[in-house]
Parts: C-alpha cells; structure tokens; sequence
C-alpha cells in the first residue's frame, strides 16, 4: 500500500465522504457542510483546546510576576529563562500547549483541501476519480454532484480577498487576545511584527487554496475567538473592552 | 519563543498540503479522453496536448495534425508544476464528407477541413468550409465543452459547461439557437445530447430529462425529473431512454412518463456509477459500470441476462461489431463478446487483449479492429481476429 493509499483510507476517504454526507443532510449545502465539519472538528479536538485555554488564561494570571523577573533579570537573558521556566513549572502551565490543537488540525487541513478538490470536482479527471473514494452509502452517492456555491463564494475558486480578509482578521483577532505584551523593547517589535505576519500570510495563502478551505479556517478562527471569550472571561490582552464586560 | 514556533509549525503543515495535493493529483488538470473517429480508413482523435490529428490507417503515417490554441490553465490552488496547458479534448471528433468538426475544453468547436489542413494552410480557411465558434461564458465559470458532439442533417448540437445547448449550422457555424438547462448553481453540462424524431434529449447532473425542439430549442411538453443526476448521457431506443445515476442505478425512462419503467438492479443498487452510456441492441442493453462489470439487461422489464465481472472500471462505452460486443476496462484490457453464443449467468469473453495501457475514452471499431486512443497518447489498433495489437502509433510531439 502506498503512502497515498493509506492516507486516503484513514484520513482522506473519511473526511471526504462525511463532508459529502453532510451536504446532503443540509439541504445539498457545501458550504454549510464544511461549517459543520469545522464545529464537528472543534468538539473532537475540544480537550486539547480546553488545556491550551487554561495555559492562557493561566499564562495571563501569571503576567505580574513575569513581568517582575523580565524587569530584574532583563539584562540576563539565560537566568531569566531558567526563572520563568521555573515559574511556569510551579504554576504547572506549558507554554507551548497552544500549539497542539493547531497541531492536530494540520491533518484535517490537508484532507480538507483535497476534499474540497475532489468533491467539488472542477474537471472531468476529478468527477471521475472521484467515483473510486465514495462510500456505498446512499446518502453520499444521492448527494453527487454538489453545488459549490455558498454565500456568493465559490468553493471550489480560489482568489476571494473578502475571505481572506475575514481569514486574517479573525486570526489576528484571536492572536491579540492570548498574547501577553512584552516588556523588552526588542521582543515588542519582534511581537508587534509576528502578530502582524501570521495573518497576513494567512491571507495570503487564502487567495491561493479553494475558498471551501478558507471558510474553514475563517468559521475555525471564530469559534476560538468565542471560546476564548467565555473561557477566559473576556477579550484578554485585545485592547478594547467589550460591551458585555461588566466594568471592574 | 512561541510565535516563531508557530511560524515554524505553520510552514511546515504547509509544505506537506502542497506536496500531498502535487503528489496525489487532487487538484487534477483538465488532460482530455477524446474518442477515436475512423472515416475512409483515416483515424481522427484529439490529442493529450490539444491537437487534432488524422492518421492513415493503411500506411500507419500521420496524414495530418492541428494544434487548438493554447490557453492559461485556470488557478487550481495549491497545485504546482504546470503553469499552462493546451487546450483538452474530450469530445470525439465528428466527420462529415470532408469536414472534421472538433470540441474543446476552452469552449471552441471547429471546423477542419482534411485538404486544408494537409496543406497546413492558416485556419480558417472559409473558402474551404472551415469555422469557428466560441462558445459564450454566459456568467458561468466556465464554457468548456466536454460532452461529444451532435451533427445531424445541418446543424451541430453542443453541450456546454455553462449550462446551455447549442443549436449552430454546420455550414457557417452560426448560432441557430441555445437553450438553457441548468441554472448558475448546477452549471455543468457534460452530458451530450441524443436525437429521436424532432426533438432533442438531454440529461443533466441535476437529476433532469429535457426534451428540446430540434428546431428552436424550446422546451416541449415534457421533462423528466429525478432526485439525484444523470452520470451518463441518454440512449434512446425506440421510445425508451436509458441513461445512468449517480444513485448507482440504471434507469429505463419511457418518453412522456413521469415515473421510471424501471430501474436496474430491482433491489439494492451495483457498486458503482453506470459513468459511460449504455448500447441497446435487439431489446438487450449492454451498460459498463465503474463498479468493473458490464451487464447485459433486457430492455423492456430490467432483468438481467448476463453479467462479467472485469475487476477494473468500465469507463468507455461498448461498442457493437456485427454479433461482437467489444468492451474495454481502464486498465486498457479489451473483451470481446460473441453475442450469437449462449453466454449463460457469467459470461466468458472470446478474445482478452491487453494493449497495455489505461484507456478512458470512447473508440470506434470496424470489421476486425479496435481504434482506442490510450491515456499514454498513442492510438493502439487492436485486431480482434488475431487477438492483439495490430499496430500503434504515438500521438505525442517529439522534441
């Protein structure tokens, strides 16, 4: 069995023939199906989310006492990484624990995009090859072909800078909520300049793959930035205060 | 720390995305299965790389070749290699006395003439017949014509991926008329079009049966309507359609019913689309399923004579020799049945022969030879009296 294989029968095949499932039961929405995809996604990778929030919302509580050690080990960069690799011990907080719901997102990105490719099926190749990845369930095969329209978007394109903007908007929304500002000038405008590139090159990279793809990421973005509101009560290091943030 | 580390992680979940679409081909480029034409002994097919090309079948030499214009391949994502393609060709070329009329992917149909183009003259040459029609894109995303085409009497019938047929005179190639069929959300019309008396059917992916005037291309009183779309084009045989669903059925569809005659098999459905269109023959419908087996079928109540199971999908319409059925799987394996023998539940082929590669278009035969157009871009000429490849020829340029 080939590399390929083997993904599509884990991987590829399932994605592909859930999201076509999916569209059948939402009326022949594609669109709506990768909406549900994306919450669907979002449930299974919910008890990796819940610890990345509880690192932030951690990490936020302990931003009075790293602040205190950059201002007393500023000058000493390796004894303050000792210092506050050993505050995040005690306090029992990975700082890179955000990183695994991206993490496990990265397979369902992949399969994701080649699903769209083949479901939408732009070319005679495609609709065909297509015939070969499909369940024998009933309701994948009645629900064959699909529509690729959804809210003036055509799934299948590529090159909607509305989606792209919305994509990288939203991604820098929720960057700007869980990233405690730094002290050091220098690590600001490394800061300052990091959160700035992310989405950017995220909506770079939306105007190149199929919209169906950005929709993803965009509905994906706004269910963290809602999660994030209610489970760290609030817009974190986002400077704005939200209507419904009752004044302290 | 961390958000180089997201960076990092972001470019290299990126690099497999693009990598896995380039290797697996999701992001498959239009190539063309144009089907193999044989008139007066010259082969005509449309080429991988958008050309037309006639090919002697007696001195095995390329008589002459026509290369459609090239075009910007549209932006397919994340894929990567090819920039820009030629032109594919899906449709058969259609020869009518010394005119080859072609169909493109970038929505042209044209007219050749065989003496103009033997003398490599610039297209079009008017004077000798030759057109050109582009087809309009019509607010849809794309004008492609995949489907084959239609000549009948004095005009040329094309179904085109905006949705629209297209009545256009075969002389001129003017415009007799268009009808549309499939709104903006459906779109893709790669179902070619079939003649019975005066009017025009045509099935859709949207689950429809049109019947169109043969003369203005109005809808006439009767339309069929189905849950789920038409995979393959329509066959009519005598007052009946039969034509595949994308529910993995066949169906036998009476012209002015509403419900359909049948639907085969009676229960559950086969492993897979009925993709290529059926031949009816003496009241027995042969259809190819891209489930690997071909079934023989009677034609009034759906029962099933026969089947054989090719273990790879049937892509390609059967074609009917005299009492010869000849089939071919993707795997390029040609079946040839004796339809005057007793076939029994499992039919045994006559003759297997393999040409060696994949085969996905539609192809012709005449007396004792096969003409099929590969996926490797050679014309692969089988002789069935012999049991095996007679002669082939690449259809591919060489630097």
């Amino acid at each position: 069995m080939s590399f390929v294989e083997v993904w599509n029968l884990i991987i590829g095949n399932p994605v592909l023939n859930v999201l076509i499932a999916l569209s059948h039961l939402l009326s022949g929405s594609f669109g709506l199906a990768i909406i549900a995809l994306t919450i669907i996604v979002r449930l299974i990778s919910w008890p990796l989310t819940r610890r990345q929030l509880n690192s932030t919302k951690a990490l936020q509580e302990m931003q009075p006492k790293i602040q205190e050690l950059q201002k007393k080990y500023g000058k000493n960069q390796q004894k303050l990484k000792q210092e506050m690799m050993q505050l995040y011990k005690e306090a029992g907080v990975n700082p890179l624990g955000c990183l695994w719901p991206m993490l496990i997102q990265f397979p369902i990105w992949i399969a994701l995009y080649q699903a769209i490719m083949s479901a939408l099926a732009t070319t005679p190749e495609s609709l065909l090859g297509l015939a070969q990845r499909l369940y024998s369930w009933d309701i994948v095969n009645q629900a064959i072909p699909l529509k690729s329209h959804f809210l003036g978007l055509d799934l299948g394109s590529s090159g909607n800078i509305i989606i792209a903007i919305i994509v990288g908007g939203t991604m820098w929304v929720q960057q700007k909520m869980t990233q405690a500002p730094a002290v050091d000038p220098g690590q600001q405008s490394t800061q300052r300049m990091m959160t700035l590139m992310m989405p950017l090159m995220f909506g770079f990279i939306t105007l190149m793959v199929p919209s169906g793809l950005a929709l993803y990421w965009a509905v994906s973005n706004i269910i963290g930035i809602i999660t994030q509101y209610f489970f760290t009560g609030g817009w974190g290091y986002l400077k704005f205060r939200s209507p419904f943030q009752s004044k302290q | 720390m961390k958000q180089p580390k997201i960076l990092l992680l972001v470019v290299i979940a990126l690099l497999p995305l693009t990598l896995v679409s380039c290797i697996s081909g999701y992001a498959q480029l239009a190539k063309g299965w144009s089907g193999t034409a044989v008139h007066e002994g010259i082969i005509y097919v449309g080429t991988m790389d958008g050309r037309v090309v006639s090919i002697n079948s007696s001195t095995e030499n390329l008589e002459w070749s026509y290369s459609t214009t090239p075009v910007t391949a549209p932006s397919s994502g994340l894929s990567c290699g090819q920039t820009s393609a030629s032109t594919a060709i899906y449709g058969t070329p259609v020869v009518d006395r010394d005119i080859v009329y072609i169909s493109t992917y970038s929505g042209q149909v044209l007219a050749l003439n065989m003496l103009a183009r033997s003398q490599n003259l610039t297209f079009p040459q008017q004077r000798y017949g030759e057109w050109e029609w582009d087809c309009p894109i019509d607010n849809a995303k794309s004008n492609a014509i995949v489907a084959d085409m239609l000549v009948h009497e004095d005009a040329i019938y094309v179904s085109s991926s905006n949705g629209r047929v297209y009545s256009l005179d075969k002389e001129f190639g003017d415009l007799n008329w268009e009808s549309k069929v499939l709104d903006e959300t459906h779109r893709k019309l790669w179902t070619s079009p079939v003649i019975s008396g005066d009017a025009l059917y045509v099935s859709t992916f949207d689950g429809h049966i049109y019947k169109l005037s043969l003369e203005t291309g109005e809808l006439l009183g009767w339309t069929f309507e189905s849950d789920v779309g038409f995979a393959s084009s329509p066959v009519i045989y005598e007052d009946t359609i039969f034509l595949g669903s994308f529910d993995r059925y066949l169906y036998a569809v009476k012209i002015g019913s509403d419900v359909p005659m049948w639907k085969f098999p009676q229960d559950k459905p086969v492993g897979n689309w009925f993709w290529a269109s059926p031949v009816v023959n003496e009241d027995i419908v042969y259809a190819g399923c891209l489930d690997g087996r071909i079934y023989a079928i009677e034609a009034k109540t759906g029962g099933k004579l026969w089947e054989f199971n090719a273990g790879n999908p049937i892509v390609s319409s059967p074609v009917l020799v005299d009492n010869l059925l000849i089939v071919t799987d993707e795997s390029g394996t040609v079946y040839v049945f004796d339809l005057s023998a007793e076939l029994g539940d499992e039919a045994v082929p006559l003759k297997t022969i393999s040409i060696g590669a994949d085969v996905r278009s539609s192809f012709c035969a005449q007396e004792d030879l096969v003409y099929i157009r590969g996926e490797d871009n050679w014309i692969y000429v089988v002789d069935i009296d012999r049991g095996g490849v007679s002669w082939k020829v690449s259809l591919t340029i060489e630097e």
